[in-house]
């Protein structure tokens, strides 16, 4: 591990060239097993270090990270990072903060010892596989595997800040591919904790295998206008593609469509929708943000109004705010904004009204990265899932398509659910949303 | 980058302990990134990486592991802990280190080592953005990018490998936002190849300004597209990647040696129409997806996958030719040294036939001519593909009639491939980067306009 020494030193160089600056270094342990044919198939082991800096000199910011930890490569850093400032345009807005603080996250909450030997790990990973191998119609288990990391982040700055967060994750995972006659299906889904105990093969193997075995018989339905809910992990993904429209900085940069709303009803009444970066139960708890900020739990639509963009101390600065405790900025990243995790507010919906009538629930959608534009709302994807008529999944759907508009779609909430859920990698919160009239086509 | 003795010392201790192949490769990388936003430079960022991976196979298992270390210590304890379960008595001995060096078939002149050449990739970026914002007024913001990587790797193995190459990649793209009201649209070009800055030669400021404003433009103006099975004619270049998703991930043996390709089984059948040929070619001079070699030190090729619709040939690395019984094809590749190398394409594209553009669009009644594709995304084992259309256009009685916006394409690789009926001339490459097992890579997609005589189109309308 560097010495705190050694970081001194990288950042003296930087106020001795009349600058200042923030300096991250990433330190990881991890362990990735999957299995085949009852056997392991691959066992990895690794280790990474990189250092990232930036540095602001006249109002020019440079960065410069490197993964080489020799003396000659940390000096070079330096001059990479002041160099690359040197051809910037003048930011005025943007500052290494006069924080001074000694911050450090609570390893009893985030990185619980691990006493799960590699023998118990490899054994999860062969018995999820060969479970679900051993299943009717399972024809492999393609993709399955256990995980297994450690992760650390050092924030010093030329203020006299110092900021050190670890965390460790145990996942995992599997997609069974199933045959019967001229159908096929490949289902798959994960599980993810902070101790290795916790995770439950039988639960896993059981959720991916019924997925895949619902999915065999999956056909097209007739196109048309249907009431649409996304289940709880895909729900997240959708407003997770659609992020940009709570970012400050897309704002500052004049591409977020929302950027002149706020204030302003963008979403049904029965909206509430928070950033809840200090709920200890997810895996997107953050005591503090990437510049050294303490983060806080942050409403972004309150009863549909768009209330808050989340901000760094450079975009709060742009627009004459503060910075919201999202800076986000990694080794090889220059300073940026992003949710810690979100959570909608529960409405007043039960399961039987939520899913009464005829519904598409769906469970999958695919292109998710290139069939969405952030900048207008639109989307088409890839979908699968079920015709429910009164919660009742009367058919598999597959091989269909979902389009519309994101941001009108917020408009167009049916029903808010009172129960919420966790997605698997318990990133997000959400309860069950019933929208009306989405445009499918089969 | 690496003492030969140090690797001699770290894959013998690999084959001490049992293994049936070990493998070291090296990577040393310089990056660089410069960034415009409103029409002034909003970042240039740097950077170095460096690693090492280390490869042990005992049988059909991979034991992969790597460090930032260069130490023989350090390196033969990552060796230990990863064959902890599986030391055996040794099976082999080393075979003593045959140096190769690949023929250089995509020359660089403007490498980042020499220079990064920042005022001049600004100046290009700035004129891409002027040429934007002059071709239309309502072009209100351009976001452009030129990335440049040094990627060193150095590679040795227990069967006597030990090679070395340098792959200098270079891409240049700029985005550009319409906005009319409330209405924002984007438009997006982007030129890259395997070379250096010296592509500046071959690149215009103003065609790509141009190009990026008038696609924003056009989908500003667009309607809702219509939706359900219909014909569709796809255009050239980037329109490859509809046999990117559908057919060339289906072929790697990463997917293939698992059964979990819908064409495991497929070799010498017709599995396309008889207008499709394709291949997958890493000689392709400079071009994104080229290599000279692999990422397990094989020298590329030229693989015919598909010849009039039969199947010739699959995507072989390695591992896969262990699994599969195959020859090796060059194609094990890795994003870096933090992957164990996989079976991955490199240019992959349907070869041009002779069908006219305009017999293509008169030869429907209702459909779409998708004109620019975006990215998408296949599974293997269902062939089951997706992928996202950002210029289109409907199409009625033979005739292109208004732009259409937001619609996928949906569909699987064996019943696409069948629905090829008609092939252009017009044929053209196009940079993308394609994500698996082993990390992002450089690849190429390309054809030539296409028609699609069945596919389900999802829009609004």
């Amino acid at each position: 591990m560097l010495a705190r020494d050694e970081a001194d030193q990288i950042l003296t160089r930087v106020r001795e060239a009349g600058a200042e600056g923030d300096l991250i270094i990433d330190q990881g342990q991890a362990l990735s097993l999957k299995a085949k044919d009852g056997e392991l198939e691959e066992h990895k082991v690794t280790s990474s270090q990189v250092f990232g800096l930036r540095v602001i000199k006249d109002g020019r910011v440079g960065t410069a990270y490197s993964e080489a930890a020799d003396p000659e490569s940390l000096q070079a850093l330096v001059q990479q990072a002041l160099q690359n400032a040197s051809y910037a345009a003048v930011e005025p807005n943007e500052k290494i903060l006069p924080n001074t603080a000694q911050l450090k996250t609570d390893d009893a909450l985030l990185c619980p010892d691990d006493t799960a030997s590699i023998d118990a790990k490899i054994d999860l990973a062969l018995e999820i596989e060969a479970r679900l191998a051993s299943k009717p119609k399972v024809k492999n288990v393609p993709y399955n595997g256990v995980q297994d990391g450690l992760g650390e982040r050092q924030l010093f700055s030329t203020a006299g800040l110092s900021a050190l967060s670890r965390s460790r994750s145990t996942a995992c995972f599997a997609y069974a591919l199933l045959e019967e006659g001229e159908n096929n299906a490949m289902e798959g889904l994960g599980q993810v904790s902070r101790q290795f105990s916790e995770l439950q093969a039988s639960r896993l193997v059981d959720s991916v295998y019924q997925n895949a075995l619902d999915m065999l018989a999956g056909k097209e339905i007739a196109s048309g206008r249907y009431d649409v809910m996304f289940d709880a992990e895909m729900l997240p993904s959708l407003f997770q593609v659609f992020a940009m429209m709570f970012s400050g900085k897309s704002a500052k940069d004049g591409v977020n469509p929302m950027r002149d709303k706020i204030g302003s009803m963008i979403a049904d009444p029965r909206l509430t929708l928070r950033d809840n970066p200090l709920a200890t139960t997810g895996f997107g708890y953050a005591l503090f943000d990437d510049e050294g900020t303490p983060t806080q739990n942050l409403n972004l639509i309150e009863e549909g109004q768009l209330t808050s963009l989340v901000h760094n101390s450079m975009t709060g600065s742009h627009f004459g705010l503060q910075s919201t405790g999202h800076g986000t900025r990694g080794p090889r990243s220059t300073l940026g904004v992003g949710l810690h995790q979100l959570e909608l507010v529960g409405g007043d919906a039960e399961q039987t009204e939520l899913t009464a009538g005829r519904t598409v629930l769906i469970t999958d959608l695919t292109g998710m990265h290139s069939g969405a534009n952030p900048i207008s709302g639109e989307f088409s994807f890839g979908a699968s899932g079920f015709l429910c008529e009164d919660g009742e999944r009367v058919q598999a759907v597959r091989g269909i398509t979902v389009a519309g508009n994101f941001y009108d779609m917020l408009s167009r909430i049916d029903l808010i659910g009172a129960e919420q859920h966790w997605n698997w990698e318990r990133s997000a919160l959400m309860p069950s949303i019933r929208f009306s009239d989405v445009s499918i086509s089969g | 980058m690496l003492e030969l003795n140090t690797a001699e010392t770290v894959i013998d201790h690999g084959l001490s302990l049992g293994a049936d192949f070990a493998e070291v490769f090296v990577e040393r990388s310089l990056t660089s990134a410069v960034n415009t936003l409103s029409s002034q430079v909003q970042a240039v960022e740097s950077g170095i990486d460096f690693g090492i991976g280390l490869r042990l196979v005992f049988g059909a298992k991979v034991l992969y592991g790597y460090t930032n270390k260069t130490a023989a210590d350090e390196l033969k304890r990552i060796m230990i802990e990863l064959a902890a379960k599986d030391q055996r008595d040794p099976r082999l001995g080393l075979v003593a280190f045959d140096f190769s060096s690949p023929e250089e078939r995509h020359p660089a002149t403007r490498t980042l080592s020499l220079d990064a050449d920042v005022e001049s990739k600004v100046a290009y970026l700035l004129a891409s953005d002027s040429a934007a914002r002059a071709a239309s007024n309502l072009i209100s913001q351009t976001r452009g990018m030129c990335r440049q990587k040094e990627q060193h790797v150095e590679i040795f193995n227990s069967e006597g490998c030990h090679t070395r190459d340098v792959r200098n990649y270079v891409r240049a793209t700029l985005t550009a936002i319409a906005a009319d009201g409330q209405e924002q649209a984007t438009g997006m070009w982007s030129d890259g190849g395997l070379l250096g800055w010296e592509i500046r030669e071959h690149v215009d400021p103003k065609k790509t300004g141009d190009e990026a404003a008038r696609q924003a433009v056009v989908n500003l103006g667009a309607k809702a597209c219509p939706s359900g099975r219909m014909p569709v004619v796809i255009g050239n270049g980037f329109g490859g990647v509809i046999f990117h998703e559908a057919c060339g991930h289906l072929l790697e043996t990463t997917s293939v040696a698992k059964k979990a390709s819908v064409f495991h089984d497929k070799m010498g059948e017709m599995i396309a129409n008889e207008a499709v040929s394709a291949v997958d070619d890493g000689t392709m001079v400079n071009e994104w997806g080229s290599i000279n070699i692999d990422d397990e030190g094989m020298e590329t090729q030229r693989t015919q996958l598909i010849k009039e619709g039969r199947l010739t040939s699959f995507l072989v690395d390695r591992m896969g030719a262990e699994q599969t019984g195959f020859d090796r094809t060059g194609s094990g590749r890795r994003e870096s040294y933090k992957y164990a190398p996989a079976s991955r394409m490199r240019n992959t594209f349907i070869e041009p036939g002779d069908a006219d553009f305009d017999d293509m669009i008169g030869s429907i009644d209702r459909g779409i001519f998708a004109a620019q594709m975006g990215g998408g995304s296949v599974q293997p084992g269902t062939g089951e593909f997706n992928f996202a259309v950002t210029e289109g256009y409907y199409v009625e009685d033979g005739k292109i009639q208004y732009p259409v916006k937001a619609a996928t394409l949906i569909s699987t690789g064996p019943a696409v491939l069948k629905e090829i009926s008609m092939v252009g001339r017009d044929f053209s490459l196009a940079c993308g980067m394609c994500g698996s097992v082993s990390g992002a890579v450089p690849t190429s997609v390309g054809q030539a306009t296409l028609k699609v005589d069945d596919i389900l189109v999802g829009g609004q309308g």
